[in-house]
């Protein structure tokens, strides 16, 4: 008996819950990792339980099995080539109608299936009452009712999932009927389909070719190519019939049974009060109060941020030069000695100190947003003012991420139904000022020029990116698609989930940028040690000095900054010999300085990101674009600046 | 009376008529008239809608619009969604005024 191994899938509808149920089923022995080719997330864990190994797949958060995006692509190859043995498919008690459509199609799929009932505390206080028993005999599969965020039926669910997967339960897959004039197509297309050997069961295809599915035709043409003439043929007859189009028509059929189903299962009381939570999205909605609302949340985030990070930073900062004198008596100040620190462990520190203490935070309580529902409410209320730049309402949350750092924001952008809109937001995301580079122009244009000339900097750094994102929302070829977007409850973050989520990103990020970030302050570090930094700055002085009208120095400046751009302060600092720049240069030399460090050229990690999500040609292009962009830019503030 | 979701009121509720594309075309010409250069979106949006429970013969609410034009907040089959202002005037709905 014991020692045998299983695969479990859990599949879903968006904000069910399902996360939760993962994180409760496998603690810490979790892998998140991409599907095989795809920027899609495949979250993997392992769990022991009673002797048996189970591997949990979580798949992503989807309303249907079509072909809308990747999301729902991923899952049915999943679901009908790998044949985990079993889905467990977690359902939203409050939402039944809607959850059940999805269930349908698992159904339809011929999944091994179970059903957790989820979230039915929220249910009861919705006035909803549902007979479980009645639910398992009308869907012919076991329904365990469960709160995952306590872990109520959780481990109810394994037993009985272990039962199925064990056949001591048997289970009779219910198959929803359609209309009799659909009943009669699929049938006839079925007949066809069976001789034929298809990795889907036949059934599905059947449907599936009346639903239009271009997937599911490209593969059956392979084989048959007649079969999709006479499935093009029914459904010419069927839109005949209905009056609609053939895949609206087999949409809605499964939602009217859904709907029957949920009818049959469910009681439902309104409840007389209005619930808080109906009256806070009311609020954070609102066309008046919902904007002040929005803005002191997301300033008060930053504040807090900011000041977390800033305190954190110093100290870590600190403590790690402290070290300095005890690591020189070690190594000496010799070649190997600034090498060894310069090059490693500046780097490892630099990134402990300044990455740290802002991303930790900043994931953390974007999660909270996301998990309690706020983000979707931002989304709703920003939904305009993307559109002004390409983009729509989701994009404001890869944007808002990348004020703290670029790179969350680049990986946010899967966030986008397309792949379109993804590189898009990416393109943008870039071109938004993060921590590092609000440090700079904090700290030397805010500073040393006056503060109202740092905002100046915010404001034109705000319309290039307008102007930039329509351009390339222009430029791209492909369509774009408007916002679509659940709203679901707001609810009590899950703070045990949250903090996951905020660990395997981080955990995500230090793996992509500290390689780069040590690599690259080795390479510097070398160089200077070589004396390479003088003639490569002289290399550059046509644009630095001719062009931008810097000091030479600054190109050195500006190389360090590819590293990570508040270096760029650090390293005109040590190469100026003072921190009192107004006596090293002019303020339009600052401000042009700020302007061409702002937009110049995401940091390393950036590009990284852009790599994995895009490939090294975009990434490419992005880079260079902004390269141009910042010369441009730059040489015409400078002379505006000093006519 | 037949109406485009966005043309009702708030916390008025319709019937859905249709969601079809050959509406869709309509609206495009429409919008090319005034300039919008904007492809509309293609049956891929149809079928999300559709999926998301705002099929023919569907109770839908309008909630409400965000401000500056922005996506209608709308409630069907017991889920509240945002969706944008042009998909939403593609979705016929009969009204009873």
């Amino acid at each position: 008996m014991s020692n045998k191994h299983f695969t479990i899938a859990l599949a879903g509808n968006a904000n069910v819950g399902k996360s939760v149920i993962f994180n409760q089923l496998t603690g810490l022995h979790q892998h998140i990792g991409n599907w095989h080719g795809k920027t899609v997330e495949k979250a993997e864990g392992t769990l022991h339980f009673k002797g048996y190994t189970i591997d949990i797949i979580d798949l992503p958060g989807i309303y249907s099995l079509s072909t809308y995006s990747i999301e729902e692509l991923v899952s049915r190859e999943y679901i009908a080539t790998e044949k985990p043995d079993l889905v467990i498919n977690v359902v939203d008690a409050s939402l039944l109608e809607r959850n059940l459509f999805f269930t349908l199609q698992l159904l339809e799929l011929e999944a091994p299936l179970l059903i957790a009932l989820n979230q039915i505390d929220m249910a009861k206080k919705k006035g909803i009452k549902i007979d479980y028993e009645k639910a398992e005999k009308t869907l012919g599969v076991p329904v365990i009712p469960t709160v995952a965020v306590s872990g109520k039926g959780v481990y109810k669910m394994l037993e009985t999932a272990i039962e199925v997967i064990e056949k001591q339960r048997k289970i009779e897959l219910l198959k929803p009927r359609y209309g009799k004039e659909i009943e009669e197509r699929i049938e006839k297309l079925v007949k066809l389909l069976d001789k034929t050997q298809l990795k889907y069961p036949a059934r599905w295809a059947a449907i599936k070719l009346l639903d239009e599915d271009k997937e599911v035709e490209k593969e059956v043409r392979e084989v048959s190519p007649k079969i999709v003439g006479v499935a093009e043929e029914l459904r010419a007859e069927l839109e005949e019939i209905h009056g609609h189009s053939c895949p609206t028509v087999v949409t809605s059929e499964r939602y009217n049974v859904a709907s029957r189903i949920a009818k049959e299962i469910q009681e439902i009381t309104t409840p007389l009060k209005t619930p808080m939570r109906e009256k806070l999205h009311t609020a954070t909605t609102h066309k008046i109060f919902g904007y002040p609302i929005m803005l002191t949340t997301v300033l008060a985030v930053f504040i807090a941020i900011f000041t977390f990070g800033d305190f954190t930073s110093t100290l870590l900062g600190d403590f790690f030069f402290g070290l300095k004198p005890a690591f020189d008596n070690v190594l000496g100040t010799g070649i190997v000695g600034q090498l060894v620190w310069g090059g490693a462990i500046e780097g490892v520190v630099g990134g402990i100190t300044v990455a740290l203490p802002y991303i930790l935070p900043f994931y953390f309580i974007l999660y909270i947003f996301e998990d309690s529902g706020y983000l979707s409410r931002i989304a709703f209320l920003m939904d305009n003012l993307m559109h002004k730049m390409g983009l729509h309402g989701k994009a404001f949350i890869p944007v808002m991420l990348s004020f703290g750092c670029n790179v969350p924001g680049c990986l946010g952008c899967r966030i986008m139904e397309t792949t379109r809109e993804r590189l898009l937001t990416a393109f943008v995301v870039t071109l938004v000022p993060c921590a590092a580079t609000s440090v700079i122009i904090l700290g030397l244009v805010g500073n040393y020029v006056g503060i109202q000339w740092a905002l100046a900097l915010y404001i034109i750094n705000l319309i290039i990116i307008f102007v930039l994102g329509r351009i390339a929302f222009k430029a791209l070829p492909g369509e774009p698609t408007e916002l679509i977007m659940e709203m679901s409850d707001y609810r009590v973050p899950h703070i045990k989930t949250v903090a996951k989520q905020t660990w395997f990103r981080l955990r995500e990020f230090i793996v992509m940028a500290f390689p780069l970030i040590i690599a690259g302050s080795f390479v510097i570090k070398i160089a200077e040690v070589a004396n390479l930094l003088e003639p490569i700055a002289n290399i550059f002085s046509p644009v630095t000095v001719t062009w931008l009208g810097l000091p030479a120095v600054t190109g050195i400046a500006l190389i360090f900054g590819v590293l990570r751009k508040e270096l760029t302060l650090i390293m005109l600092a040590s190469l100026l010999g003072t921190t009192n720049f107004a006596l090293v240069m002019t303020p339009a030399q600052m401000i042009v300085f700020t302007l061409v460090v702002m937009l110049y050229i995401p940091c390393v990690a950036t590009i990284s990101a852009l790599v994995k999500e895009f490939g090294w040609k975009k990434a490419g292009t992005i880079t260079v674009i902004e390269i141009l962009l910042a010369i441009l830019l730059g040489g015409i503030a400078f002379r505006l600046l000093t006519i | 009376m037949e109406l485009p979701l966005t043309a009702l009121r708030n916390g008025e509720t319709g019937v859905i008529t249709s969601t079809d594309p050959s509406v869709e075309q309509r609206m495009c010409k429409h919008r090319a008239r005034k300039g919008w250069k904007k492809k509309v979106t293609t049956e891929l949006c149809i079928k999300r809608l559709t999926d998301l429970g705002l099929t023919p013969g569907t109770d839908v609410t309008v909630v409400k619009s965000a401000p500056f034009n922005g996506p209608l907040e709308i409630t069907v089959r017991g889920s509240r969604l945002a969706i944008g202002r042009g998909m939403a005037s593609r979705i016929l709905v009969d009204v009873e005024r």
